[in-house]
C-alpha cells in the first residue's frame, strides 16, 4: 500500500517542514550502546516521535529488547534469497510501533560485513522508505570500532546527520570513541555527520564521570548524558523489554527520557577534535596514575578502620 | 654519479603490465593448464584482450581467453563470502573440462573480503583433483609479482615435497615472462634449443616445448636451477633451493646474438659441469651457420650506412632492455641514449639492475630511469638532450617517435601492430629475426 503513494522529494519535505532526522550512535561493542540505542528509541517513541531503529551490526540483535526478545529476519538474510528485495519486506514494527530493522551480515569469520552494512543502508536509501514511512527520527546503531568503511557509511554523506557515541569511561572504549571522532573528522570535510556529544554509559564512580568529561573536553565535544548502571536495565532485558516499557516508573526510564528530549532538541553537532594515539597514551597514562593513588589513600583508609 | 631518482605516478597511463591476476597466462602457457579466475567480471576478460590479444595477438591457447572459468564475483559474494561460489565452479569445471592442471588464481575482491580459498582447494585436493590455488589479487602488485605466485603455488601444492636423487645435467629454466613478453613463445624454444645443443636436458616449463604436468613433476630432480632473468625467478630459485636443496645460476642477461649466447653457454656449461669439448663444439656449429647471415646481411649493412641509425632508445622490461642494449652496442655497434625501465621492478633488485647496465661494453655506461607511465615516458623522450633514431618500445610509443622522426621496433606489452607467431629475439636464431626487424623498419621508412 506504502508503495503506491506518491512520496514527496527530501527537497520538497525540507520545504514542507519536515526533515527526518538522522543520528548514528556508535561505541565499542558491549557498552551498552544497543540497549541505550533501544531506550532512547523507545522513549522517543513514547513522546510522540515517529521512529525507526536500523541495527547496523551483524550480530543482528540491536532491536530485540522492542520486540520482546526476538530476532528478525534482516535486509542480508532475505538479499541472500534473492536479488532484490522490497524493502518494506524487512520493517518490522516493535514496541509502541517503532519501526525495527536489521541490516545483519554473514556468518561469523566470512565475507565483507562492512559491505553487507553498506548494501542494507543503500538500499534503503534507494527505495525511499525512510520518506514514505514519514518518520520523525532515525536511529542507526552501529558497530563502534569503525574497523572499516562499511561501518562508517552512516555518517557519510547523506545518512545521518549526527553521530553520538556511547562510552564508559573504560579506555578501550574511549580509544574506540577516539577513533570514532579520527572518522567523523575525515569524512566532515565531505559534508558527513558531525558529533553530537557523548553517552557516557555505566557512570557509577565519580571518576568515571572526571575520566568522561576530561575526554571530552580535550577532543571538543560535550557529554549528552550520564546513564548510570542500573539492574533495572538487566531485570528488563531478561523480560526482553527496554526500560521505557517493563519499568517506566523507574529512575532509569527517567535517565532515558531525559537523553530522548536532549536528542529530539539537539540540533548543532560539530567536529570533534580527536586526540592522537600517543597523546591518548599519555593521557590515559595519567588517569591510571592518578586512580592507583586514589585506590592507595582509600586503601589506607579501610585498612585504619578495620584497624 | 648521482642516482636517477625512480618516476612513480599516482596514476599510470598506458599501462605496460597487467595486474598480478594476469599471470593466470603462466598457467595459460602450460600445456594442457586451465586457470580459474576468482575475480569479478571483467578482470579475466581485461587481462586477456591485453596481454595477449593485444599485443602480438598471441590467442589464448588451450584453456585461456573466453574458455576460462571464472567466478564473476556479485554483491552476494562480496557480502556473505565466496567460498560456495568457488566449489561450485571448481566443481563444474573438472567435470566439463579436461586439464591436467586447473590453477585458481584469487582476484582482489576474494583477498580483500578473506575468502578461505585454500580450504575449498584444500577440499579438492584431498580428493587429488589435481588443482592449486595461488592469491594474485591486484593490488599485491603486478603480473610479474604474480606470476612468481602461480609458480610457487604449483611447485608446493602440485609438484610437492621431494627427496630423492637429483638428475646431474638436468636443468629448470626461469626466464622471460609468459605473454607479456610479445616473443616468449619463440624466445623459450630458442632457448631450450640452445641449452640442448649444449648437452643439457632442460625443463622449459612454459610454452609449446614444455611437457606440461609430467615436466613440472621432474623440477625437483634437477641439477640446479637457472634464472636467466634480470630479477624474475630468482625468488622461486630461493625457495627451491630451500625445498629441494637446488643450486642456482643467476644470468641477467638475456643472450641475443653470437657474442652473448656463446658467453652465455660457455657459462652455463661450466657451472653445470658439461664438457667443454660438446659446448665449444654446438657454439662452433652454431656460429657457422649465424655467420653466414651475417656475412650476407653485411651488403646490406655498408651499401646503407648512410641510413642505419647510430643512436637508439629502449623502452620495455628490465630484462629485455637489458639484452637488447646489450647485443644493439656489442654486435651493431649503436649507441644508448635513453633507458626506460617500465615493469616496476621490487626495490630490492633496483641497484643490481643499475649495475648490469654500467656494465654495457668497455667505456659504455648507461644510466636507467625506472618509469612506468606512458606520459612521463613520452616526454622523456621526447625531451631527450640526445635524439634516438630508433626506439625499441611498445605500440604506445608510435606517437612520440613518429614526433621525433624516428624509427619504432615494438618488443614488449602492448604490440598492437605485430602479429607474432614463433618469432624469436634471442639467442642465434633469434638474433638473426631481430636484425630482420631492425633493419626492415630502417629501410621501410623512405618507402
Amino acid at each position: 500500500m506504502l508503495r503506491n503513494q506518491t512520496v514527496p522529494s527530501v527537497n520538497e519535505r525540507d520545504i514542507m517542514g519536515k526533515k527526518i532526522k538522522q543520528i548514528a550512535i556508535y561505541g565499542k561493542g558491549g557498552i551498552g550502546k544497543s540497549t541505550t540505542t533501544s531506550n532512547l528509541t523507545a522513549a522517543l517513541s513514547e513522546a510522540g516521535y515517529k521512529v525507526m531503529q536500523f541495527g547496523c551490526d551483524p550480530k543482528s540483535d540491536s532491536t530485540n529488547t522492542l520486540r520482546g526478545g526476538t530476532y528478525i529476519p534482516t535486509v542480508l538474510d532475505t538479499l541472500r534469497e534473492k536479488t532484490k528485495v522490497n524493502a518494506h519486506e524487512v520493517v518490522y514494527e516493535g514496541f509502541n510501533g517503532i519501526y525495527c530493522v536489521e541490516a545483519g551480515g554473514p556468518a561469523p569469520g566470512v565475507g565483507c560485513a562492512g559491505r553487507g552494512i553498506i548494501t542494507a543502508v543503500q538500499l534503503f536509501k534507494q527505495q525511499n522508505i525512510f520518506e514514505e514511512l514519514d518518520l520523525d527520527i532515525i536511529l542507526y546503531d552501529v558497530l563502534g570500532d569503525v574497523v572499516c568503511g562499511g561501518f562508517a557509511v552512516p555518517i557519510r554523506e547523506g545518512i545521518a546527520q549526527h553521530v553520538f557515541t556511547v562510552s564508559s569511561s573504560d579506555f578501550m572504549s574511549i580509544y574506540a570513541s577516539n577513533n570514532l571522532f579520527k572518522g567523523i573528522s575525515s569524512y566532515s570535510r565531505s559534508g558527513g555527520a558531525l558529533l553530537g556529544g557523548v553517552i557516557a554509559n555505566s557512570i557509577n564512580q565519580p571518576y568515571s564521570r572526571e575520566i568522561v568529561d576530561d575526554f571530552v573536553k580535550r577532543t571538543n565535544t560535550q557529554v549528552v548524558e550520564y546513564v548510570p548502571r542500573s539492574v533495572t536495565v538487566t531485570q528488563s532485558e531478561l523480560q526482553g523489554k527496554t526500560v521505557i516499557e517493563a519499568a517506566p516508573e523507574s529512575a532509569q526510564a527517567d535517565v532515558y527520557r531525559s537523553l530522548a528530549k536532549k536528542i529530539a532538541a539537539h540540533t548543532e553537532s560539530k567536529v570533534p577534535t580527536p586526540l592522537e594515539v600517543s597523546e591518548l597514551r599519555v593521557w590515559a597514562g595519567q588517569w591510571g596514575k592518578h586512580l592507583l593513588e586514589l585506590e592507595k589513600q582509600n586503601g589506607a583508609a579501610e585498612t585504619s578502620v578495620k584497624v | 654519479m648521482t642516482k636517477q631518482p625512480s618516476m612513480k605516478s599516482e596514476s599510470i597511463s598506458r599501462v605496460r603490465y597487467g595486474c598480478a591476476i594476469g599471470a593466470m597466462h603462466s598457467a595459460v602457457a602450460i600445456p594442457r593448464t586451465i586457470p580459474i579466475a576468482d575475480c569479478g567480471p571483467g578482470c579475466a576478460d581485461k587481462q586477456y584482450v591485453s596481454l595477449v590479444f593485444y599485443n602480438g595477438f598471441q590467442g589464448s591457447g588451450y584453456g585461456g581467453g573466453a574458455s576460462l572459468p571464472s567466478v564473476n564475483t556479485t554483491e552476494k559474494e562480496v557480502v556473505f563470502g565466496g567460498n560456495e561460489r568457488l566449489r561450485e565452479l571448481i566443481q563444474a569445471s573438472i567435470k566439463v573440462m579436461k586439464a591436467d592442471l586447473f590453477v585458481v588464481t584469487t582476484g582482489c575482491i576474494s583477498d580483500i573480503v578473506g575468502d578461505d580459498v585454500a580450504s575449498v582447494v584444500g577440499e579438492f585436493q584431498k580428493r587429488n583433483v589435481p588443482v592449486v590455488y595461488a592469491e594474485t589479487g591486484g593490488f599485491r602488485g603486478n603480473n610479474f609479482i604474480g606470476h612468481e605466485e602461480v609458480v610457487k603455488s604449483i611447485v608446493n601444492q602440485y609438484v610437492g615435497d621431494y627427496d630423492g636423487p637429483k638428475e646431474q645435467g638436468l636443468v629448470n629454466v626461469w626466464t622471460e615472462l609468459p605473454y607479456q613478453n610479445t616473443f616468449w613463445r619463440g624466445d623459450l624454444t630458442e632457448i631450450k634449443r640452445i641449452l640442448e645443443g649444449i648437452g643439457l636436458k632442460v625443463n622449459i616449463l612454459f610454452g609449446h616445448g614444455s611437457g606440461g604436468v609430467e615436466e613440472w613433476k621432474t623440477v625437483p630432480k634437477a641439477q640446479f636451477n637457472l634464472v636467466l632473468h634480470t630479477w624474475l625467478g630468482l625468488s622461486v630459485a630461493e625457495h627451491l633451493k630451500v625445498k629441494y636443496g637446488q643450486p642456482f645460476l643467476h644470468v641477467p642477461v638475456i643472450p641475443i646474438g653470437s657474442i652473448g649466447t656463446g658467453k652465455f653457454l660457455r657459462e652455463v656449461g661450466e657451472y653445470a659441469g658439461v664438457d667443454s669439448e660438446k659446448v665449444e663444439a654446438f657454439i662452433k656449429d652454431e656460429e657457422t651457420a649465424y655467420y653466414r647471415y651475417i656475412e650476407e646481411f653485411s651488403e646490406f649493412f655498408s651499401e646503407y650506412f648512410f641510413g642505419v641509425p647510430s643512436k637508439f632508445a629502449v623502452i620495455t622490461d628490465s630484462a629485455y632492455a637489458l639484452a637488447i642494449t646489450k647485443f644493439a652496442v656489442n654486435n651493431l655497434g649503436l649507441i644508448p641514449v635513453k633507458t626506460i625501465i617500465t615493469e616496476d621492478p621490487p626495490e630490492e633488485h633496483r641497484d643490481a639492475i643499475r649495475e648490469q647496465f654500467r656494465n654495457i661494453a668497455d667505456g659504455v655506461s648507461v644510466e636507467v630511469e625506472f618509469i612506468e607511465d606512458g606520459i612521463v615516458i613520452e616526454e622523456t623522450i621526447r625531451h631527450a638532450e640526445r635524439k634516438p633514431a630508433i626506439l625499441f618500445g611498445t605500440t604506445w610509443d608510435r606517437d612520440v617517435a613518429k614526433e621525433i622522426g624516428a624509427g619504432i621496433v615494438e618488443v614488449s606489452f602492448p604490440a598492437s601492430y605485430e602479429v607474432v607467431l614463433s618469432r624469436s629475439y634471442v639467442g642465434y636464431r633469434g638474433a638473426l629475426s631481430f636484425l630482420e626487424k631492425i633493419f626492415t623498419v630502417t629501410i621501410s621508412a623512405s618507402a
